[in-house]
């Protein structure tokens, strides 16, 4: 009979973690809250820095992982470790014994309304990253104007934020901001884009490229300065009030759209689960590792394995790496006891 | 009651006079010196208010009822009331009976001031026994016997200070403990005096029968003088420390009454008035459990009680940081017995601090703001805390829509400062730069209201500024009229609000009352447990230099765990940065005033059309 492993959270670690599983001859099974797979991603539209279409990556990973059991809309009731396995109680009435569990239940996008200075939610022109992905998806927004004149990007909302509780990095948003930056001039040839941002954090292969394109092909215009105030115009904008702080002067753009870049933020549930079992959480909110150089996708708890940004913000391709160094783990785990 | 002594003296009264010259001569020297530091207006101004029969009625009300009976403290704590008011009424009473006797039987001692204090040494019972003696013998020793308890309740105070409502109490210095210590000793040596001296003076239901106990195994004679000499070197022991001590604030307070009462201000945080509340602080730390900072315990020594404690010892480098953390809320100087200042001391020794750069703002040009304010009958200043929490101004101009209110929004695009930060921080000339800016947009505007919705403008608006012939209102005043003149309509909604007064609004400017009204009209409202007054600063407040954001959270969280005490559905507050800074921890929604009231208010203006 194939050994069980359970994957807590459908998004691209667990399916990525489920595919590989079922390579290496496991029967794993995916726990996922929604009610379709593939998480964050599933909701985005492309990705950086190739401009992947992020329906077609999870389209051929579903595919792979047919084979796989997938319980959807469904949430993990209890936990609790018996003997050298962990039976988890599901609010189904399912009941799963397995000899590992992986956590992949991901990171939650910061709430943009909790920044009030910036609007979102007080004022009609005011939208999130994921607002946008959602409208390039979808190309339905009320939000967003027919041919905005200007729009702009303001980087590190909830990130690198003391007063927003949230001390990290989110690593992704400077790309995504450049890449959605990117997306807006090539449908709206005519409008201005301008980015906010206070460092640009552009460590990827490739990500340099992508904001040098940005500037020389597509003229996106990047300000060094927070945004301390937005404010609405009568006929219903925004004003955008910054300090470039490259030139040192205060400036006030009046735009059409502005865009929050949310950071990532841990998964409230994700502690839930944590406790029920006894996980560590670090200070960041984030689930503890046995530590942060080689053994990332350990626990302090043998059997319980993570992937992705359940640990901590993290890209695309370091969550599938880290999906496929945890699969290992795993693996290594059950042959050797 | 007839003298025994013929010459009426006795060298064991020496330590007492010894003490009792040395404490008048310096709280002499002390007032003198006082009215030196003041400002010429101000002494003129005390001065002329003692002669003032008002003022006099007023004074020695205040006096009797804060320095004798200590009503503050009974209203906190029963237990804590008694002890004060038992001890300081008590020896008050003692002494005053004292010199009664000794006015009514031996009038020709009347000027031997040490006399009243140990009469019962230099009088022997007459033949005839008085109505008027035994019942002044009585008297004193139901008094005494009140004192007694109230020590009892001293020492017990001291190990479980808990009993008497108080988590913490301030630790007493040296001098303090030794200050304490002879006050404790001072009235069970004189019981012990008068007992062994009751079967010569005689005495009442106490001493007579602890005379009578004595007697059996004691010899009276033989012990009398010595705790005679023993009761008089306690005072001695008492009276010079005390102006060393805490216990300064007993002459202190009688002297900061008055001085209050005639109007007088800080202008100094080391000169005159101020030094006076330094030693006014009775060092009780009641401020200790009062400061909103005393959830870490790392912040504990710098509430008020040790500011006064280090501005008497002259420690600069603790001034300083006590100084510069205080967040402003004001608790302490609500909560404080003697009501010092905390908060204005703080922001005077601020003043103090010399700054290379100083701020200039004369070339702001005030036309192109005053030009878009002259249409408007009201004005609406927002203040640039409301820059942060946009949905304050957006509903407040909603409400002004609705109910048909000819306005204009002087700061909707950035206005001025309303000058506050600058003032807390001591920098009142800079503040008052900003000031005048504002009063010219005011004043050009045209306008006759002057509509805030920020408690900490309000404040300034109402207190700081001069804008003759403009009503400056708070925006709960405000609604609570539209809603009168039946402008606005208000609706019950099913959410529960409880109602965290601001500091600046609730302690700052007495409105307690208003922003409840209008939430009891569009929603129910419940109470948490500390609230008005003992309402706790949500940790935000620009009040506090130097304190850091993971200390600011400890105290945002320890005040939003008051406001779930009301188990309500959401957190109401009236202030852009209580709202801002509640909302970054709290587990249910927060919101202003004027968006519950926006939410739930309907427009009557078609129907009166």
């Amino acid at each position: 009979m194939k050994e069980n492993i359970v994957i807590i959270g459908g998004g691209i670690a667990g399916m990525e973690a489920a595919k590989q599983l079922l390579v290496l001859g496991y029967n794993p099974i995916i726990i996922e809250q929604q009610d379709h797979l593939g998480g964050h991603v599933s909701q985005w539209h492309k990705l950086f820095p190739d401009m992947t279409s992020s329906h077609e990556l999870l389209d051929g990973l579903s595919n792979q992982i047919k084979d796989a059991n997938v319980f959807l809309e469904t949430k993990v009731n209890s936990i609790n470790a018996l003997g050298d396995s962990y039976n988890v109680i599901l609010n189904n009435g399912v009941n799963i014994v397995a000899k590992a569990v992986l956590v992949a239940s991901g990171f939650h996008l910061f709430d943009a309304a909790k920044k009030e200075e910036y609007g979102y939610g007080v004022y009609d022109r005011v939208i999130t990253n994921a607002d946008l992905e959602a409208w390039f998806n979808k190309r339905a927004d009320a939000r967003i104007p027919e041919h905005p004149k200007a729009v702009g990007f303001v980087h590190c909302v909830g990130s690198r934020d003391l007063k927003a509780g949230n001390s990290q990095c989110s690593k992704v948003c400077c790309t995504t901001a450049i890449k959605q930056a990117i997306e807006i001039k090539e449908i709206f040839p005519e409008t201005e884009v301008y980015c906010f941002y206070m460092d640009l954090r552009l460590f990827g292969k490739k990500y340099e490229d992508f904001y040098i394109n940005a500037q020389r092909d597509f003229g996106v215009h990047f300000i060094r300065g927070r945004v301390s105030e937005v404010g609405e115009t009568i006929d219903n904008r925004v004003q955008v009030k910054a300090e470039d702080t490259l030139t040192g002067k205060p400036l006030k753009v009046t735009l059409d759209l502005l865009v929050l870049m949310s950071g990532m933020v841990c998964n409230p549930r994700t502690n839930e689960l944590a406790e029920m079992i006894g996980l560590n959480i670090d200070d960041d909110g984030f689930l503890k590792s046995k530590d942060n150089v080689y053994t990332i996708m350990e626990s302090n708890r043998p059997g319980i394995f993570y992937a992705g940004a359940c640990t901590g913000t993290k890209t695309v391709p370091e969550t599938v790496a880290e999906a496929r160094a945890a699969v290992l783990s795993i693996h290594h785990y059950l042959t050797q006891a | 009651m007839i003298d025994r002594i013929p010459s009426g003296f006795h060298p064991f009264v020496l330590p007492f006079l010894f003490g009792m010259i040395f404490v008048l001569s310096y709280c002499l020297f002390g007032i003198v010196r006082i009215l030196w530091q003041l400002p010429k207006q101000d002494v003129r101004k005390f001065l002329l208010s003692l002669i003032n029969p008002k003022i006099i009625v007023k004074n020695v009300w205040e006096i009797f009822r804060d320095c004798l009976i200590h009503v503050k403290l009974w209203k906190r704590n029963k237990l804590l009331g008694y002890m004060h008011s038992s001890i300081a009424f008590g020896w008050f009473m003692i002494i005053l009976l004292g010199h009664i006797e000794v006015f009514l039987f031996v009038p020709n001692r009347i000027h031997m001031f040490y006399y009243p204090i140990f009469f019962n040494y230099f009088v022997a019972e007459g033949p005839d026994m008085t109505i008027q003696g035994s019942l002044l013998m009585f008297l004193m020793d139901f008094f005494l016997l009140i004192i007694l308890s109230g020590i009892v309740l001293a020492m017990i105070k001291r190990v479980h200070s808990r009993f008497f409502g108080m988590r913490r109490t301030a630790r007493p210095s040296l001098l303090n403990q030794i200050g304490l210590y002879a006050l404790w000793a001072i009235f069970p040596l004189r019981l012990l005096a008068e007992s062994f001296t009751a079967h010569i003076s005689g005495g009442s239901f106490l001493t007579i029968p602890a005379n009578w106990i004595f007697r059996q195994f004691l010899g009276n004679d033989l012990n009398m003088l010595p705790t005679w000499w023993a009761y008089s070197i306690a005072l001695c022991v008492f009276m010079c420390v005390l102006p060393f001590t805490r216990y300064m604030h007993i002459p202190a307070e009688m002297m900061l009454i008055p001085m209050r009462n005639a109007g007088i201000k800080i202008r100094d945080s080391r000169k005159g008035f101020a030094k006076l509340q330094v030693y006014s602080c009775p060092n009780c730390g009641v401020c200790i459990d009062a400061c909103p900072m005393s959830v870490n315990r790392g912040n504990l020594k710098d509430c008020t009680v040790y500011l006064t404690r280090q501005m008497r010892r002259g420690n600069e480098k603790r001034i300083e940081e006590i100084s510069d953390k205080c967040l402003l809320c004001g608790k302490c100087h609500t909560v404080c017995q003697v009501q010092v200042e905390g908060p204005q001391l703080r922001i005077m020794e601020r003043s103090r601090r010399h700054y290379n750069l100083s701020p200039d703002y004369s070339n702001i040009d005030t036309q192109p703001l005053t030009e878009t304010a002259s249409h408007g009958k009201v004005l609406y200043f927002s203040g640039c805390m409301s820059q942060l929490t946009p949905a304050i101004g957006q509903s407040v101009e909603s409400i002004l829509k609705k109910a048909g209110v000819d306005y204009v929004w002087m700061d909707r695009d950035g206005g001025l400062c309303c000058g506050r930060p600058l003032l807390t921080a001591g920098r009142a000339e800079a503040a008052k730069e900003l000031m005048h800016k504002n009063e010219e947009i005011i004043l050009g505007s045209g306008a006759d209201t002057l509509l805030v919705s920020c408690p900490i403008c309000y404040k300034m608006f109402t207190e700081e500024y001069h804008l003759p012939g403009i009503r400056v209102v708070h925006y709960s005043h405000y609604f609570s009229e539209l809603v009168q003149q039946d402008k606005i309509r208000l609706e019950k909604s099913d959410l529960c609000y409880v109602f965290h007064d601001p500091c600046e609004l609730g302690r700052g400017c007495g409105i307690y009352d208003e922003p409840r009204k209008l939430i009891g009209k569009s929603a129910s409202i419940a109470e948490a447990e500390k609230n008005r007054e003992e309402s706790i600063c949500c940790g935000g407040s620009l009040g506090s230099l130097t304190l850091s954001f993971a200390q600011r959270e400890e105290m945002t969280r320890a005040a939003l765990d008051n406001l779930y005490t009301s188990r309500a559905d959401a957190i109401a507050t009236a202030c852009p940065l209580c709202l801002a800074t509640f909302a970054r921890y709290s587990d249910r929604p927060v919101r202003d005033l004027a968006e519950i009231i926006d939410a739930q208010s309907s427009s009557t203006q078609k129907e009166n059309q």
